[in-house]
């Protein structure tokens, strides 16, 4: 007689897949997730830790930073999908802005000075938010003293009061020395060109207006001019750009005139405005200069592009020119035109020497300590920075820094 | 393109050429150009600064009922009136009152940000240890920083130049020319690049031969 | 008028009116032609030379002429000059590429039509670059023509994609704020409040109305800042105003006039980088990849300053064979 396989053998294999269904079931619920994209519930991340709330500091009031450290979850394809900024007056706290994820700093505006305010920052992710610790009451005040400005301060304070010492030197009557100024007597002998050939005098002024130093040194140098002029008797014109100008201009010649003892001499049309626009301007003058053909040209002011087309125009018929300005731009081109430049600085050091007038003279010594203060910390930082590099000592390194941190402004 | 947008080119391109005739010689066609332009740029000037200043600044403010510095234009409002006693010879004196405001505002507002951005800055900024780096690097920092320093040298008005300090006012004055050469040529490219764009218009925009 | 100067002028009124009825558009000459013109043109130069070492100098209108052809001329080339890009301008690129999409963009145009040739294929190529990057552009003028120049750039980029019409909105895009006088005050106080400088957009529509400008209060609440700027006031003040009082992150883009005087700022670390002139303008207009009038214009550039350099050649051989002739 043959034996029979137990009944519940059959079902083992049954039973084994079977049992594969559910397995099989929840793999490809996984899968469609992972395919459909929706989240798998994470647990709630870490809060974000170490939250400081601090008043921003030289300010009006108007400003609370907040700091934290960023959540640990807060990673790549992690569940943490941004933070939240919570603010309390009283009890109860409202959001303040809501921030992507990775930030760790914001600034509240939104906040009256002197008023206390608690903060929590809370990390957000898909079932709701995690919060952190409350920060302790913090209030924006108003700081009236930025101490991070104090080198500038001191180095200020120090330039400023050279500037009124010389000035106040020079108004009692102390010879201020100024080295003499290559150019200045080539205005001397611009102007003997003009009285000997008998043609007139073209003064621009430049085509910004009195706010800038360039004009005012402009109209000191042709108040010099000027005297001559009304004693020679030579005529000059003077195209400008700017209304003040225009009238500062004729008080100035006028000045010289009565000086001179011949105020009848004086007519109003000797300056003239023309346009604020600057290539307008410069097309007018270039008009006056090739039918009047001034035998002497001079350009002293604050310049922009129309420089070298005055410059060009004025080599074209054959006037000697002057020029200064302290534009560095078109500096160039006053030096390759003109016959003689006043650069920069040499336009003010021109105008303080013709006029003798204590407080141009005051301001350019003053300036010089300025100038002797930076050439003294670049030699000296120079020669720390570059024994520092060849490992001279500490010493040189810290000095270096200094010299750095001396002339840095922080804001 | 409308007839007016057409007229417009043909009379741009002619006051163009108008303008450039200038290169040969003076004309009556140039002066003619100069006198429209300089025409209609003064009268772009002042209707600009009506509107701009007059009604933006002056008028909306103080006609707008909620705000709340409406009384502060006044004040400018009164410096501008001040400003056109110049006309009259006897109270032309006031005058100096709101150039005074002008001068002052401005020198103030210039006199540390000219300080901070264009001279501790850029002491710091020629601070550098001289012999670091590539060959490259070592002639730059000796440009530099030895540059700047020959260039205070040169604008130092109280001392004579001479000896050892005139030696090294005139390195600085070549390191001007220098900077100066450098400059020229960017303008060099500036002044071709404007002349580009009026060529592109006449030839592009008028004549149509480029795309 | 002489008689010959009157055959001149209407040589050239007849070549005008030729070349507006007749010549075939656009004009272009092919690669034969273009070098034949380069070796006429180089032989007028070694003609020119050798008559100077003669003693025969030109006058100043012929160096007009050549520099007139040098200018002209390759507008109908077809030749492309490779292109070298400066560390600057790559800095400046860099800045901006570096930016979030979503992130906010001051841009400042103080410029007006003058300084277009230079300035405007930068400002278009900016702008083309933030409208497909999504960077959030705020506009306004320190000139006042400035802000009709952004919206001549902000056409360009609609003209070259239109598809930008439906997908960029005013207000939420890009704001213009319009023009207010006032140079570097202006700057002083947007450091505290841009609704108290330009309480209304160039439209009239208030501050406050602007979905763009909602958080927007002053220099921290924006990314970054494009200034292109061909003067007073310009780079200049915006870097001692808001970067050194307020910190505001600025690449600066200037004519080239005005760039020997920005490269200070640029060594000292207060700018992010520089675009100086047209070739700044053609190699940003390369690494945007958004070519424009500059990449255009570079080939007619390089040719002029070739001549440029030869008549200083020529110009100093004459200044010293005048000087030889006068020792003589």
């Amino acid at each position: 007689m043959r034996s029979r396989r137990p009944p519940i053998a059959a079902f083992v294999p049954s039973l084994f897949f079977l049992s594969l269904i559910p397995f099989i079931f929840l793999t490809a619920v996984a899968q469609s997730d992972l395919e459909t994209g929706e989240n798998i519930a994470f647990a709630p991340p870490e809060p974000p830790t170490g939250v400081i709330a601090l008043d921003h500091v030289y300010d009006c009031g108007e400003m609370i930073d907040i700091s934290w450290t960023l959540s640990a979850a807060d990673t790549a394809g992690g569940p943490v999908t941004g933070y939240e900024i919570f603010r309390a007056e009283a009890d109860s706290f409202v959001s303040v802005s809501v921030l992507p994820l990775g930030t760790n700093t914001y600034s509240d505006e939104k906040i009256i000075a002197g008023t206390p305010y608690r903060y929590r920052v809370a990390a957000l992710y898909t079932g709701g938010a995690v919060l952190s610790e409350i920060t302790p009451p913090v209030s924006a005040g108003t700081e009236i003293i930025n101490w991070n400005l104090l080198n500038l301060f001191v180095i200020g304070l120090f330039v400023c009061g050279a500037v009124i010492y010389y000035i106040t030197h020079a108004k009692r009557g102390k010879k201020l020395f100024i080295r003499k100024i290559a150019g200045l007597e080539a205005i001397d002998e611009a102007i003997g060109r003009a009285t000997e050939m008998g043609r007139p005098i073209l003064f621009v002024p430049g085509i910004n207006d009195m706010d800038d130093v360039q004009t005012i040194a402009g109209i000191t140098i042709l108040g010099k001019v000027a005297q001559v002029v009304a004693a020679y008797d030579i005529k000059i014109n003077m195209p400008v750009s700017r209304s003040l100008v225009m009238t500062t201009a004729r008080e100035t010649i006028k000045e010289a005139y009565i000086g001179a003892g011949r105020p009848d001499a004086y007519n109003d049309d000797m300056v003239r405005y023309v346009t604020d626009e600057q290539f307008g301007y410069v097309a007018a003058v270039d008009g006056v200069m090739v039918r009047e053909k001034p035998a002497t040209c001079f350009y002293l002011g604050a310049f922009f592009a129309e420089s070298l087309i005055l410059a060009e125009t004025g080599n074209s018929i054959g006037a000697i020119q002057i020029a200064g300005t302290a534009q560095p731009a078109q500096l160039p081109f006053f030096v390759a035109a003109c016959d003689y430049t006043l650069i920069g600085e040499e336009l003010f050091a021109a105008s303080a020497y013709l006029s003798n007038e204590p407080k141009q003279l005051g301001s350019l010594k003053g300036q010089d300590v300025g100038k002797f203060v930076a050439m003294a910390a670049i030699i000296i930082g120079v020669i720390a920075a570059t024994l520092a590099e060849f490992g001279a000592g500490s010493f040189f390194v810290e000095l270096s820094d200094i010299m750095h941190k001396l002339f840095t402004v922080e804001n | 393109m409308g007839f007016w947008e057409i007229f417009g080119v043909w009379l741009a391109a002619l006051l163009t050429l108008g303008i450039i005739s200038f290169l040969y010689r003076d004309n009556a066609f140039y002066k003619a150009c100069e006198a429209i332009f300089v025409g209609i740029s003064a009268g772009y000037w002042a209707i600009t600064y009506f509107w701009d200043n007059l009604y933006r600044k002056f008028y909306l403010q103080v006609s707008d009922p909620a705000g709340t510095e409406k009384y502060v234009p006044w004040i400018g409002f009164v410096l501008g009136i001040l400003m056109l006693t110049r006309l009259f010879k006897k109270i032309g004196w006031l005058s100096r009152w709101p150039l005074a405001f002008i001068i002052g505002a401005t020198a103030g507002l210039y006199m540390m940000t000219y300080f901070v951005s264009n001279a501790m800055v850029q002491i710091s900024a020629s601070i550098l240890p001289v012999f670091e780096g590539s060959f490259g690097d070592i002639i730059t920092n000796l440009l530099v920083s030895g540059g700047t320093f020959c260039g205070l040298v040169y604008f130092f008005f109280s001392k004579e130049h001479k000896g050892v300090f005139g030696g090294a006012a005139r390195v600085g004055i070549w390191v001007l020319m220098l900077t100066f050469g450098a400059s020229f040529g960017y303008t060099v490219m500036s002044r071709m690049s404007l002349m580009l764009g009026r060529l592109d218009f006449l030839f592009g925009d008028w004549l149509k031969l480029i795309k | 008028m002489k008689r010959n100067e009157l055959i001149v002028y209407l040589l050239i009124v007849a070549f005008l009116l030729a070349a507006y009825f007749f010549f075939p558009k656009p004009l272009n000459f092919s690669a034969a032609v273009s070098i034949i013109i380069v070796v006429i043109m180089a032989l007028a130069f070694i003609l020119v030379f050798v008559r100077t070492i003669q003693g025969h100098f030109i006058g100043r209108r012929m160096v007009f002429v050549f520099v007139g052809v040098a200018l002209l001329l390759p507008f109908f080339m077809q030749f492309k000059l490779p292109l070298q890009i400066s560390p600057e301008v790559r800095s400046a690129y860099d800045a901006l590429v570096n930016l979030p999409p979503g992130s906010r963009v001051l841009a400042s145009y103080d410029y007006d039509p003058p300084s277009a040739p230079e300035l405007q294929p930068m400002a278009d190529a900016f702008i083309k670059y933030c409208f497909d990057h999504d960077l959030k552009v705020i506009i306004m003028g320190l000139w006042p023509q400035g802000p009709q120049q952004a919206n001549l750039s902000i056409e360009a980029a609609f003209r070259e994609n239109p598809a930008l019409r439906n997908n960029i909105k005013y207000g939420v895009d890009y704001v213009n704020l319009g023009f207010q006088s006032g140079n570097e005050f202006v700057i002083l106080r947007m450091g505290e409040s841009f609704k108290a400088m330009f309480p209304t957009d160039l439209y009239n529509t208030p501050y406050d109305s602007i979905p763009l400008l909602k958080n927007i209060r002053n220099y921290s609440n924006v990314d970054m800042s494009f200034n292109f700027s061909a003067g007073r006031p310009g780079a200049v003040e915006w870097v001692q105003v808001a970067v050194d009082r307020y910190g505001l992150r600025i690449a600066s883009c200037n004519t080239a006039v005005q760039a020997p005087q920005v490269y200070p700022y640029l060594e000292s670390g207060q700018l992010l980088g520089l675009l100086g002139g047209m070739s700044g303008a053609a190699e940003f207009e390369d690494l945007t990849g958004k070519a424009g009038k500059a990449s255009t214009y570079i080939l007619s550039q390089s040719f002029a300053h070739v001549v440029v350099i030869l008549f200083i050649i020529i110009g100093n051989v004459a200044f010293f064979r005048e000087k030889r002739t006068k020792v003589d």
